[in-house]
């Protein structure tokens, strides 16, 4: 702002329309009249940001000649300090954090745990998103409700009709869900109302407390970890978190951790084995976070260094895959005694569709990938890669995702029991058994030496000594 | 300045005109075993183009000089032979698995089917996987390399790879020898699927009992390029890691980082220097070094007053 002695009236675009000050507002620098303007502005019915920004807009340096009460003063740094506040970052809006500002005397009555935790249910009811290969049911739907709404309107019986439709309703959902090929599979896997790691948690858990930080400088919102019990027993529960909404996506930057995330995981993977909780961790993410900031501080480092650290740890680890599982970076909390999928989640080491432009070098052959690459649970046991399938509700998970929790926490107490019963020695070499086994190679067939000429062939002469043997 | 000089100078050709006397020397002296080796090979393979300065190489001179241009230092990729050989003692080289090849675990087929592809890649690399390892000697110490190639489809990780890497650490393990991976690779290899993601976790458990239980030295080599599933695991796991000049180390690609923010990467973001500045190498050596810088390292840590248990 070019300093003049007469004060100049900047109006927002924003403040204008909100609050119809076009016939206040006026560019003009009398001097005289800017005394009168303020005033005008001030008892108009402003909101408290477009004052703000107003007055913050005012020299109040060449306003010497002007007269402002003090009332008038106090109520812009009033302001003034409101907008300052706003103009800082929180993350969810959320007056209520870290703390409610008040406790009625009801609420300390419980656990006080819940205040600590900023995941609270959405407050609108999230519209509801079809799949392509869900519209033959939405259609049955619809018309089973025009049928309730003409008996409604006409007093009418159509009960025979609406339990027809009803039945069909439900043969069809079973028979459409029963056999789900991969590629609808990875559609309910990403489907945006898929219950995330801290609907899940909050389901299982009898109490629950999140610890944040990785004590380096960053608390990566991908990665959640905290402690809680499950029938009375302690866990440390690690997870990618994805968002309910747009807002929380763009917060959680879609679970995709950058390396900050995955040295979180790591401390509170250290902290469990020094302190004696099992570690349950949940995978639900498209892949480690491919930015520039990641790439400097070191993204392979930090899930090279989980990797290797897991196999350490003298507690058990079950592994739960729970939406997607998207290669190294749902890998970097995944390397586990136990390896559980839900019915619909899938684990694969490219996307289909960055595999479809690298190989078939178009993205519409996503599809294709898909079932080429066997991402689905089923598949994935098949290949011994994958303990158990755990079973979703009729509709997928996010059609009752109460049911799916319970079938997730039943499914981890059982194989939590078998791993209790062993030793932390045998607890490491039946993790590393585990991981042993995979890969299919083929061997004791002699090679075609031309397959063979850019090898360079055993020039060692040492005496009596033959190729050596693995023990 | 001798004529010569000035004739390299002007034309940019390095070694040429050494090019153009050895050969007279040797159709007049006629060694066959050399005259065979050039005339089997194409004649595109003679000569080798610096991609930094476009100065022609001739094939000979440039091993010679490890395949480093004389311009200004730039080093071309080699393929795991050319490593090999001239960092083993002659006459100590064992290989370990030299038979062990891929499996079509998923019966994968895209433009072409899996088996296929291996099988065509095996016959244009002479090579059986993407993967050479075995023990020999370096300057007179047992070592356990194994040396990663990148012209077997693009030094892609699959069970094979997985496996002869993890039998050498296990091999390293008991006879207790130091390790050095020289990595090569475009990430996981995708026709095999989650498999080929586990070996990454199969490679890092054999490393956690090498160097975190027995405390082994492991050094690794990161050469151009080195990306996703083995940046991610052994790649970035070394007690100590070099790179070398201007190697391409990344977990994500360019593309994919220019997809996800729209932006363009600056020039030189994802090269060795760039990650030696940010604090994630140990070393940059020049290759004509690696063989004594590998000894003396070995050395340092032999020779350590405190004994391990």
């Amino acid at each position: 702002m070019e300093a003049t002695c007469l004060p100049r009236i900047y109006v927002s675009a924003s403040a204008k329309a909100s609050s119809g000050l076009a016939s206040c507002a006026s560019t003009s620098n009398t001097g005289n009249s800017s005394w009168r303007r303020f005033s005008c502005l001030r008892n108009s019915r402003i909101g408290v940001m477009e004052s703000l920004q107003m007055s913050q807009n005012f020299e109040f340096n060449n306003w010497r000649h002007t007269k402002m009460s003090k009332k008038s003063v106090a109520c812009v740094q009033v302001l003034r300090a409101k907008l300052n506040d706003t103009e800082r970052k929180t993350h969810d809006d959320d007056d209520e954090y870290p703390w409610p500002q008040k406790f009625g005397t009801e609420d300390l009555e419980g656990s006080p745990l819940p205040f600590l935790s900023r995941f609270k249910p959405l407050p609108n009811k999230p519209k509801t998103v079809t799949l392509p290969f869900e519209i033959p049911l939405l259609e049955i739907e619809k018309n089973i409700n025009k049928i309730r709404e003409t008996a409604k309107a006409t007093g009418m019986d159509f009960s025979e009709q609406v339990n027809e439709l009803q039945r069909k309703y439900d043969e069809m959902r079973k028979e459409l869900y029963g056999q789900l090929s991969p590629v609808q599979r990875l559609s309910v896997a990403r489907h945006p109302h898929r219950p995330t790691f801290l609907e899940h948690i909050l389901n299982i858990t009898d109490k629950w407390l999140e610890l944040h930080g990785d004590r380096a400088g960053c608390d990566d919102p991908a990665i959640v970890t905290g402690i809680g019990t499950i029938d009375g027993m302690s866990f440390m529960f690690i997870g990618h978190q994805k968002g309910r909404n747009t807002k929380e996506n763009i917060y959680r930057n879609f679970a995709m951790p950058g390396p900050e995330g995955y040295r979180k995981a790591l401390r509170m993977m250290r902290h469990a084995e020094h302190h004696g909780f099992p570690i349950l961790t949940f995978v639900d993410t498209p892949g480690a976070y491919a930015g520039l900031h990641a790439e400097e501080h070191g993204q392979g480092e930090a899930i090279a260094k989980n990797l290797r650290e897991m196999f350490g740890l003298r507690v058990p680890i079950i592994t739960t895959v729970i939406g997607e599982g998207g290669s190294g970076g749902a890998l970097g909390i995944g390397c586990c005694d136990k390896m559980l999928m839900l019915e619909n989640s899938v684990y694969f080491v490219a996307s289909p569709e960055a595999c479809a432009a690298i190989l078939w070098r178009t993205a519409d052959a996503a599809p294709k990938a898909t079932e080429a690459m066997k991402i689905t649970a089923h598949e994935l046991v098949e290949l011994d890669v994958v303990d158990e399938v755990v079973k979703e509700p009729l509709g997928g998970a996010h059609g009752d995702p109460y049911s799916a929790s319970q079938n997730l926490k039943e499914a981890i107490m059982r194989h939590m029991k078998d791993l209790l019963k062993l030793d932390p020695d045998s607890l490491l070499k039946h993790r590393k058994a585990k991981f042993r086994k995979i890969g299919a190679v083929q061997e004791g067939v002699k090679l075609d030496p031309r397959f063979k000429r850019k090898m360079k062939p055993r020039d060692a002469h040492l005496d009596g000594e033959q190729p050596p043997q693995m023990t | 300045m001798s004529v010569r000089k000035w004739l390299e100078d002007k034309q940019k050709f390095g070694g040429l005109i050494e090019a153009f006397f050895e050969e007279a020397v040797r159709n007049s002296i006629a060694h066959e075993n050399d005259k065979q080796i050039i005339l089997s090979e194409n004649n595109n393979d003679l000569w080798a183009r610096c991609e930094n300065c476009g100065n022609m190489l001739h094939i000979k001179f440039s091993k010679q000089n490890k395949s480093v241009c004389e311009e200004r230092g730039n080093h071309l990729s080699m393929d795991s032979m050319e490593r090999i050989e001239p960092s083993i003692d002659p006459n100590t080289w064992i290989p370990l698995d030299e038979d062990t090849i891929s499996k079509d675990v998923l019966s994968f087929c895209d433009e072409e089917s899996y088996e296929n592809r291996l099988i065509r890649s095996q016959e244009k690399t002479g090579l059986p996987e993407a993967v050479q390892t075995g023990i020999g000697y370096s300057n007179g110490t047992l070592i356990a390399p194994g040396v990663m190639d990148f012209q077997f489809m693009g030094g892609s990780m699959g069970s094979a790879v997985g496996e002869k890497i993890t039998r050498l650490i296990e091999y390293a393990t008991q006879k207790l020898l130091p390790l050095v991976l020289v990595c090569a690779s475009g990430g996981a290899r995708m026709q095999e699927g989650t498999v080929s993601l586990m070996q990454m976790a199969k490679i890092s458990s054999a490393l956690h009992y090498y160097q975190v239980q027995k405390k082994l030295l492991y050094i690794s080599i990161l050469t151009y390029p080195t990306t996703g599933g083995v940046t991610a695991s052994f790649g970035m796991l070394g007690d100590i890691i070099i790179a070398e000049s201007k190697a391409y180390i990344a977990f994500a690609g360019k593309r994919v980082i220019e997809e996800t923010l729209g932006q363009k990467v600056p020039d030189g973001f994802q090269l060795a220097e760039a990650l030696f500045e940010n604090g994630l190498l140990d070393l940059i050596v020049p290759r004509i070094l690696i063989k004594g810088v590998l000894s003396e390292i070995s050395d340092l840590y032999s020779s350590v007053p405190y004994k391990k248990n």
